[in-house]
């Protein structure tokens, strides 16, 4: 299992241990933690899953493909140096343990 | 059984709903079902009505249970196996082959230039016809037709073509009548558009541009698939964003205190565009079949039942929309469900967005001072599966 603290705008953390391979999105959309939308299912097609990458676990992620490159320029909270997309980082492949700040809003 | 199955209860029927009371106006109907129970067998439809946003959702999300590839499906006869109609992974295969046609940066920079021009040439026909013209035959239809046209790269052929296509295509996937007259003329636009792709495929393998079609010359995907797909993208890539247009014209003249705050701050068009799509779907309903004995939001259903996910009732529900019958740019953000979720997401909504919102809507208002409805002749909306204008009558005044 892998474990995914998700720190919401107002203080609030949700904790999931998630089976390797589950996406950070799909964790979020299947155990109801708000702040992530997921519309478009994992595509990397509609920018509503956008997190903050906390920096100390930055460096083990995988490098950012031109998919989520473009999406990332289309969230509706500004990208930053810690932004990624919640679809392209999956449990046991790209993390064990991560910590990520939701944005105020992903529509 | 599991506990869920026992406490589960039976389906109800909505054998008070009917075809024409849905085609005038389904809001009112939709709102008696989802008060009721999330999911209704409905006779006249031939299909169980999944009415509320969490039901929707819930089906959306979930391919195994709720699968896309129907069964005697009319979509399928119209116009060949789609993606639309695949679950994954197959439906992967055919979705990728779209490449980054549709994304935002062949948007900028290719297809923002080409929507304009378009926009341009319908408006000034729109001018050319006068106060009183139809905003949709005018100018709504041929823009959607001619910039779906070019972006699918269909050279060889003329907007005229893609909205007939279009049209008697949709009208097979819905013809469960049987009528033989509709599937004569689906099949007739059938043919055309296979003869009209195996046409063009050859000039686009030597004169590749940034079209779909062009795409496909280097995509190892059977030409069956190439064929099903450009057929699902006619139907599904023409009526929407002609329909949202006309849909956020007459809301917005409807509305003149929301309609005097976008012409004060064009930032809101976006706003107008997303409250459009979620106040009237484009594509009200699609369907899903279940592929074992289920439990939906407390509801059974059946292994093999047909259902309509209504998505143009789920924008409506007011468990998760305040005040969701009114018309209102200004509300508290909320998803959606308008484009469809999880893997059948719109593929076109970027497009829709960037040619609605981004050009259409601004210029219209921008050119046609004091735009308004015509008094003498009321603006038409209608359908359930498909709802826009019909007719949308309007005057303007003329720059002495």
């Amino acid at each position: 299992m892998a474990k995914i603290s998700f720190h919401h705008s107002d203080g609030n953390v949700d904790v999931l241990d998630v089976d390797p391979g589950t996406s950070l999105m799909r964790a979020a959309v299947t155990n109801g933690v708000d702040g992530i939308v997921g519309e478009c299912g994992g595509q990397a097609m509609c920018a509503t899953c956008h997190v903050y990458v906390r920096p100390e676990y930055l460096d083990g992620l995988p490098a950012i493909s031109d998919d989520e490159e473009e999406m990332l320029d289309c969230t509706t909270e500004d990208r930053n140096e810690r932004s990624r997309l919640g679809c392209q980082i999956k449990a046991g492949d790209d993390f064990d343990t991560i910590e990520v700040d939701l944005p105020a809003s992903q529509i | 059984m599991t506990a869920e199955a026992i406490e589960a209860r039976p389906v109800p029927t909505a054998d008070w709903v009917t075809i024409e009371d849905l085609y005038r106006n389904p809001f009112p109907i939709y709102r008696k079902m989802r008060e009721e129970a999330p999911v209704h067998w409905v006779p006249a439809v031939n299909r169980y009505m999944v009415t509320s946003y969490e039901a929707c959702h819930v089906v959306e999300n979930d391919q195994e249970i709720f699968s896309a590839n129907e069964t005697n499906s009319l979509m399928k006869r119209a116009m060949g196996h789609s993606m639309l109609r695949k679950d994954d992974p197959e439906h992967d295969v055919d979705r990728k082959s779209y490449g980054s046609v549709l994304r935002p940066k062949a948007i900028k920079e290719h297809w923002n230039a080409i929507f304009q021009q378009n926009s341009d040439k319908y408006l000034g026909q729109l001018k050319a016809a006068g106060p009183g013209a139809d905003l949709i035959w005018e100018y709504a239809a041929p823009y959607a037709a001619e910039n779906l046209r070019l972006i699918m790269g269909f050279h060889n052929a003329t907007q005229e073509d893609m909205q007939r296509w279009s049209q008697t295509m949709i009208n097979g996937t819905g013809n469960y009548a049987d009528d033989p007259e509709v599937w004569a003329a689906s099949e007739k636009s059938y043919n055309e558009v296979d003869d009209a792709i195996d046409e063009i495929l050859p000039y686009l393998r030597k004169n590749p541009d940034s079209s779909l079609l062009s795409g496909m010359t280097s995509m190892p995907i059977p030409l069956e698939a190439i064929r099903a797909n450009m057929k699902m993208t006619i139907g599904g890539g023409l009526n929407e964003p002609r329909d949202v247009l006309g849909v956020a014209v007459w809301a917005l003249l409807s509305n003149p205190e929301q309609l005097a705050k976008v012409l004060a701050d064009t930032s809101l068009f976006p706003a107008v565009f997303e409250e459009s799509v979620r106040w009237v779907a484009p594509i009200g309903m699609y369907p899903r079949e279940t592929t074992r004995d289920t439990v939906l939001e407390g509801v059974q259903l059946p292994k093999g039942a047909r259902l309509g996910v209504v998505v143009g009732a789920a924008n409506r529900d007011p468990k998760v929309f305040e005040d969701p019958e009114t018309f209102n740019i200004f509300r508290a953000k909320k998803p959606h469900l308008a484009f469809g979720g999880g893997n059948h997401y719109c593929a076109g909504a970027w497009v829709a967005k960037a040619s609605v919102s981004g050009i259409a809507l601004p210029q219209l208002f921008a050119e046609l001072p004091n735009l308004r409805l015509d008094p003498g002749r009321p603006a038409v909306d209608a359908g359930w599966v498909f709802r826009g204008m019909t007719s949308l009558p309007v005057l303007w005044d003329n720059k002495k």
